[in-house]
């Protein structure tokens, strides 16, 4: 019969509709494309970062007692600030310590010291109690370029080596690489952060947490006595601010001449 | 896609062979973009300056 007969208006209505379909199988797809970038990155930076990172602390770990086995550990006068708030101290004429590099006289005294390693170099393992991923330890390398804290958590070439006096910088990912500081916020005052190097472990205490700009340049800045500053993102998941942990040297090798 | 595919140069083997080349090339690329942007926009690594 006539029922398979389209009207004018039908015609005109049927590539339309065609159109619409094509237009929404488009969006379809480019919200499944899109979705599925999204979840690549999400993939790539929470797992497959730090699946690599991972890999490379077993050997990192393994390279950082290497190191403390063969560098040669050094000893060098020390005589502590007078308070000027200038920072490091100096080194001078040798003093007179006993056996542990603590002093026996007025100084100046002795402390420990080893190379500096090259970038790129693991040569120290970081642990934090308090801080469950921490606990077994983190290596430690030299430098903070892009390629050195993909690895392991970065010394800041041209601060002092854990353990010596004035203010050692160390800074590690956040969210991603294995995140060693993921859960630095949870750091309260008190907590203990022992670093282990070639010298020994050197014990240092939390004293406070800032939320900084990423160009405050001043928390690197030299301090008197001994101090560690640990720097990482922050918010969690954005580089907008940086959370910096102070913690002062309260135990190791050089405590007792850093603080006679 | 499959009119990409299609007229890829070639007998069939071929054609599968470029396609695999292509698409481990995109992979790898898409890896360096995800790691650029995961390092200069989600975690520097907390470095100060």
């Amino acid at each position: 019969m006539d029922d398979e007969v389209t009207s004018p208006a039908q015609e005109s209505a049927t590539p339309s509709r065609g159109t619409l379909t094509r237009v929404v199988r488009a969006i379809g797809w480019t919200s499944i494309i899109a979705g599925l970038l999204i979840l690549g990155f999400v993939v790539q930076q929470l797992f497959v970062t730090s699946w690599f990172a991972e890999q490379h602390q077993e050997a990192l770990g393994e390279e950082a007692l290497e190191h403390f086995a063969t560098v040669e550990v050094g000893e060098e006068a020390y005589v502590p600030p007078s308070g000027d708030g200038s920072g490091n101290g100096s080194s001078g004429a040798t003093g007179s310590t006993n056996n542990e590099g603590a002093p026996t006289t007025g100084g100046p005294w002795t402390i420990q010291v080893e190379s500096t390693p090259d970038l790129g170099d693991a040569f120290a393992l970081i642990r934090i109690p308090s801080i469950e991923r921490l606990q077994e330890g983190w290596a430690v390398v030299e430098g903070v370029r892009v390629r050195d804290l993909k690895n392991g958590a970065g010394h800041m070439p041209h601060t002092p080596m854990p353990g010596q006096p004035g203010n050692t910088v160390i800074s590690g990912h956040r969210t991603t690489y294995g995140a060693p500081f993921h859960e630095l916020d949870t750091l309260s005052p008190g907590d203990l952060i022992e670093v282990e190097t070639a010298i020994g472990v050197s014990t240092y205490e939390v004293q406070e947490l800032k939320i900084v700009r990423p160009t405050e340049l001043w928390v690197t800045e030299p301090r008197n006595g001994a101090w560690l500053t640990l720097t990482t993102c922050h918010p969690k998941f954005s580089s907008r601010r940086r959370l910096i942990v102070f913690a002062e040297l309260v135990d190791g090798p050089n405590y007792k001449a850093i603080y006679p | 896609m499959k009119h990409w595919f299609l007229n890829l140069p070639g007998p069939m083997a071929v054609k599968v062979v470029i396609a695999v080349l292509v698409a481990v090339v995109a992979i790898v690329a898409l890896f360096f973009f995800y790691d650029w942007v995961g390092t200069n926009l989600l975690d520097t690594g907390g470095t100060i300056g």
